[in-house]
């Protein structure tokens, strides 16, 4: 059952591996990462973006760095591991495959993509 | 608010993941706070809160937490026997009443899909219109006029259930009584004779509506001026079947002689419809023999040719339409102070029923006392008849019925084994429409002093006689059997059963339970003083 969760990879859990593809991140600034590389479309509330985490961790494809922080304010940050990276690309490459597809199709309009 | 609004949502979270993240998720939205003012972001970030229980709540059940927390205390290397705790902590009074909420939703669904009224599926019937039972009680509800016979199903029900109030009649009919035992004379479940093929191949006879409609209308064109041959010829018919089956050669012979008289005399000439000259004939076949249960009947619809007896087409379709009927039994209860009610109504065939009788009767078997409303019974087989009468009694009883001389069915097959009922106080309900067969139970019990019945004097319809065809529209119903009647009366033919407490059909049940209750209670006072 737990190894399921993730494949197929949620929208919400990939756009974090995205967004920490830049870099190390805490919750917040994964949750801005990902409305700004949707353009708006995808604001995480708490409980997905902190229940896709978990389930990233617990797939050990981010993991949580120890970041020495302000006392009053500790954030956790996350990274991607080796293993995240990439099933991060193959998901890429699979969108990019249908993405092919989609402008063999002439689905597409236009052929600015 | 935000804040607030957040907490709340978050309870409905699973512990570990509120312990785990509540820091941090709570943090979240201060920043978000912090960034998002204005009434449109606030109100973006409410609506985003919302949202977001709807996808992250699943989410956060399937996680398993278990990488990220500590491993569990010790594995089972020790085959000792260890309960692991999944939550550490209650559940949320938010968990409670979302899943109470949950639950009470589905069950108010469930029970609101269970109340919905089934849609009606009319059953199949011969002329794809009516059932089998309905097109039998049509053709006994159709007494003459032609509107009548094309009346379709839907308020059939509604008429079979006050047959007598609310039977047809034309106008010109002078004797509305006996149209009506003349209308049902070919209904006599007589088993050996015409048993069930009557009411069945009347329905098959229905199969052909367009047929159908031109031997309705035809004909009625036809026998509403009955003339003087038509006349000569369905007496000269009457009589040699009085004649031939009559038990009593003496009585029928003279009873033929004053038929002919009548004619003769000119008596006749005024009839000059069928079911007016059937009436007459049946008044004047009375009056020679001063037998009630000759009768003549007029049929609008051509007759069966087909000879009496049962088609295994017939019986299967009866079956079948029992079974969708539960076999007639319609109600069975049990009333405050332990009183057994059983509305029955009809005493359907036992080769069919009988399980369900059995059952029934099985179901009211602990009672103090047992009410049977036949006010709306029409009747039906006198196998039944003593077979539910059987259970009232702890020795064998005999049931009179006026179709012949005794038979094996004649006599209840009491004790009837496990039957706890036989000494309790028994009442039967009757009405204006109670009719044949439930009138031959409210006699017997009557009769025998083993019930007491409550409501209205019955409809009067011994059908005694075994029906004869004269031609496509005339028929005679003739007892074949001298019936010995052991109380020493005429039996209700005509008239009736009287019950033994008069109230309105109406106001029977209540009177019944009032009486139960009555003499179950002095019982009880007597038994534990």
């Amino acid at each position: 059952m737990p190894k399921r969760k993730l494949d197929p990879l949620p929208a919400a859990a990939f756009q974090i591996m995205l967004a920490l593809s830049a870099g190390e991140l805490h919750g917040y600034a994964i949750m801005r990462g990902v409305e700004e590389q949707t353009g708006g479309r995808l604001r995480l509330g708490p409980g997905t973006l902190y229940g896709s985490i978990q389930a990233l961790l617990e797939g050990r494809l981010i993991e949580e760095v120890d970041r020495p922080g302000d006392a009053e304010e500790r954030r956790r940050y996350y990274r991607l591991t080796a293993v995240g990276r990439k099933r991060a690309r193959s998901e890429a490459e699979k969108m990019a495959d249908l993405l092919r597809v989609a402008r063999a199709r002439k689905i597409l309009r236009g052929d600015y993509v | 608010m935000s804040e607030k609004m957040f907490t709340r949502l978050f309870r409905l979270y699973p512990s570990r993941f509120r312990k785990q993240y509540g820091d941090e998720a709570l943090q979240l939205i201060r920043d978000r706070l912090r960034d998002e003012t204005g009434f449109f972001k606030r109100a973006r970030l409410g609506w985003d809160l919302v949202a977001d229980v709807f996808t992250g709540l699943p989410q956060a059940y399937r996680n398993s937490y278990a990488v990220t927390e500590s491993e569990p205390a010790s594995s089972n290397s020790d085959r000792i026997p260890s309960f692991r705790i999944l939550d550490k902590e209650p559940l949320g009074r938010g968990s409670i009443l979302i899943g109470g909420t949950l639950s009470l939703g589905t069950i108010a669904a469930f029970g609101f899909l269970l109340s919905r009224p089934i849609a009606y599926v009319p059953l199949s019937g011969s002329n794809g219109r009516m059932s089998p039972i309905e097109s039998v009680m049509e053709r006994l509800n159709r007494a003459t006029t032609p509107v009548d016979a094309t009346v379709g199903g839907g308020d059939q029900v509604a008429k079979s259930t006050a047959v007598g109030a609310s039977e047809p009649h034309p106008p010109s009919i002078p004797t509305p009584a006996k149209t009506t035992a003349n209308a049902e004379v070919p209904l006599l479940p007589d088993e050996s004779k015409n048993g069930i093929d009557e009411p069945v191949s009347s329905a098959s006879h229905d199969r052909h509506p367009v047929k159908l409609q031109g031997d309705v209308i035809a004909p009625v064109a036809e026998h509403t001026s009955l003339d003087a041959t038509e006349r000569h010829r369905v007496i000269a018919e009457a009589m040699a079947n009085l004649r031939q089956h009559y038990f009593d050669r003496e009585v029928a012979q003279q009873t033929a002689v004053v038929l002919l008289a009548h004619e003769r005399n000119g008596d006749d000439d005024a009839a000059n419809n069928g079911v007016a000259f059937a009436n007459l004939l049946t008044r004047q076949m009375r009056d020679a023999s001063n037998d009630r249960h000759l009768v003549m009947e007029y049929s609008r619809d051509v007759l069966p040719e087909r000879p009496p007896g049962l088609a295994a087409e017939d019986l299967a379709r009866y079956r079948k339409a029992m079974e969708q009927q539960n076999c007639m039994f319609r109600k069975i209860e049990i009333l405050p102070y332990n009183i057994g009610y059983l509305k029955l109504d009809s005493f359907p065939d036992t080769s069919v029923c009988q399980s369900t009788a059995t059952a029934a009767m099985a179901a009211l078997n602990h009672t103090a006392a047992i009410i049977f409303d036949l006010r709306d019974n029409s009747g039906g087989f006198p196998g039944m008849v003593t077979l539910i009468a059987g259970y009232l009694f702890d020795h064998p009883e005999y049931m009179y019925g006026p179709r012949g001389a005794p038979t094996e069915e004649s006599w209840t097959r009491s004790p009837v084994p496990g039957n706890a009922l036989a000494n309790k106080p028994a009442y039967v309900l009757t009405s204006a429409s109670t009719w044949s067969g439930a009138e031959q139970f409210s006699y017997d019990l009557k009769m025998l002093k083993r019930a007491t019945l409550v409501g209205e004097t019955t409809r009067g319809g011994a059908h005694a006689g075994t029906f004869h065809r004269l031609d496509d529209h005339f028929g005679i119903g003739i007892p074949e059997e001298r019936a010995i009647n052991p109380f020493g009366k005429a039996d209700w033919e005509g008239v009736g059963v009287e019950p033994d407490v008069k109230v309105r059909a109406a106001d029977a049940l209540e009177m019944a339970v009032k009486l139960a209750r009555a003499s179950v209670t002095t019982k009880r006072a007597a038994t534990t003083p």
